[in-house]
């Protein structure tokens, strides 16, 4: 028969697996692969001690100890996705202002017989006629 | 006429294929300064006819908006040791004539940025965003969004850097840059011109200006106590 004890197992094993994996296979570049190593590890450790979430709850006088979890798994997620977008604000500031640099790069001057084009100005676009 | 200290003209353009070159060859003309023309990614023959008139085309790779467009002018005017930067719409909105109302009144020292202001041209609801957003910031100043301004090395520099790059619009944010660098803001009213083609790129369907607005606010309310208080006129 199948236990309580067994199911958190593998669980945590399993999604402990399969960030290494992710993590060995440099799918997550360096900071991040530090942060999910750590929930890797607190999943596995969760996984072989469900009964951690018990002892907690009632030092901290928690009646309930499963909405510990939620409530303390649910905040660490609030705070990643948080930093998620802190990090995206950076890029899309360095994105910007590469964009940037890149237009600059690619300036293009006219040339030299083109600005003899321009003594002659073309005819105003009709609405702007005055 | 000439201008005296190193002048660039930028020219943020989004599809303005219709009035470019006109407003380019009318600038280069009149003022015989160099006319820079930001591509904004341009799916028409913008950067085409821009550079046939003999502007200088950034040519952005992505799309950064209106602000980011002028942003990536006022770098390259930088790099470039211009000492004024003047920036116009490109789809004939703001006389090139009156560029002059703006250069004087930085040749005078008496403003740091110049802004052409068309207070009598706005529509009900733009004079409402006006005011909501000057009661906001306590900005004093008629035409929040004109994007007809010229600047001078202090206040390009201000808005060069890269706090201002996560701006979107060329309005409030860098308004509130601006005075939060202690930087003199003077506005001279010129005419408007009919928009020749195109329609603005903020006022144009509900849910937009709702976005703008909404985010704006944000801005300003976000920025509550960073600035100083304008220096009282004397």
């Amino acid at each position: 028969m199948i236990t309580y004890q067994l199911t958190s197992m593998a669980i945590g094993v399993l999604l402990a697996a399969i960030i290494l994996l992710l993590v060995r296979r440099d799918h997550l570049h360096g900071p991040y692969s530090l942060w999910w190593i750590g929930a890797a590890a607190t999943v596995a450790l969760l996984g072989f001690f469900p009964r951690l979430f018990d002892v907690l709850a009632s030092k901290l006088g928690i009646s309930y100890p499963p909405i510990l979890a939620i409530v303390l798994g649910f905040s660490m997620l609030l705070v990643k996705i948080l930093t998620m977008d802190l990090e995206r604000s950076r890029q899309e500031r360095l994105i910007r202002r590469l964009a940037q640099r890149l237009a600059m790069l690619e300036a293009r001057t006219p040339e030299p017989n083109a600005a003899d084009a321009a003594e002659h100005d073309p005819p105003p676009p009709a609405s702007t006629a005055r | 006429m000439a201008t005296l200290d190193p002048t660039v003209v930028l020219i943020p353009a989004y599809n303005e294929a219709a009035t470019v070159g006109y407003i380019v060859a009318r600038v280069r003309r009149l003022w015989r300064c160099p006319v820079v023309v930001i591509d904004d990614c341009s799916t028409d023959a913008t950067v085409r006819i821009a550079r046939l008139a003999g502007a200088t085309v950034l040519p952005l790779t992505i799309q950064l908006g209106a602000w980011g467009a002028i942003q990536t002018g006022l770098r390259y005017a930088l790099r470039q040791g211009y000492q004024i930067a003047v920036t116009l719409d490109a789809d004939g909105q703001h006389d090139p004539e009156d560029i002059g109302a703006l250069l004087r009144l930085l040749a005078t020292d008496a403003a740091d940025v110049a802004i052409g202001a068309f207070p009598e041209r706005a529509s009900r609801a733009r004079r409402f965003a006006w005011s909501y957003f000057r009661w906001l910031t306590g900005l004093e100043l008629e035409d929040i969004t004109s994007g007809f301004r010229a600047y001078n090395p202090a206040a390009m520099i201000a808005l060069a850097s890269r706090e201002a790059s996560l701006l979107d619009y060329q309005d409030v944010g860098v308004l509130l840059i601006l005075r939060r660098k202690g930087l003199r803001i003077v506005e001279a009213p010129v005419a408007m011109q009919p928009r020749a083609a195109g329609a603005s790129r903020i006022f144009r369907s509900w849910w937009v200006v709702g976005k703008y607005m909404l985010q704006t606010s944000l801005l300003c309310i976000a920025r509550v106590g960073f600035n100083p208080l304008p220096p009282a006129a004397d």
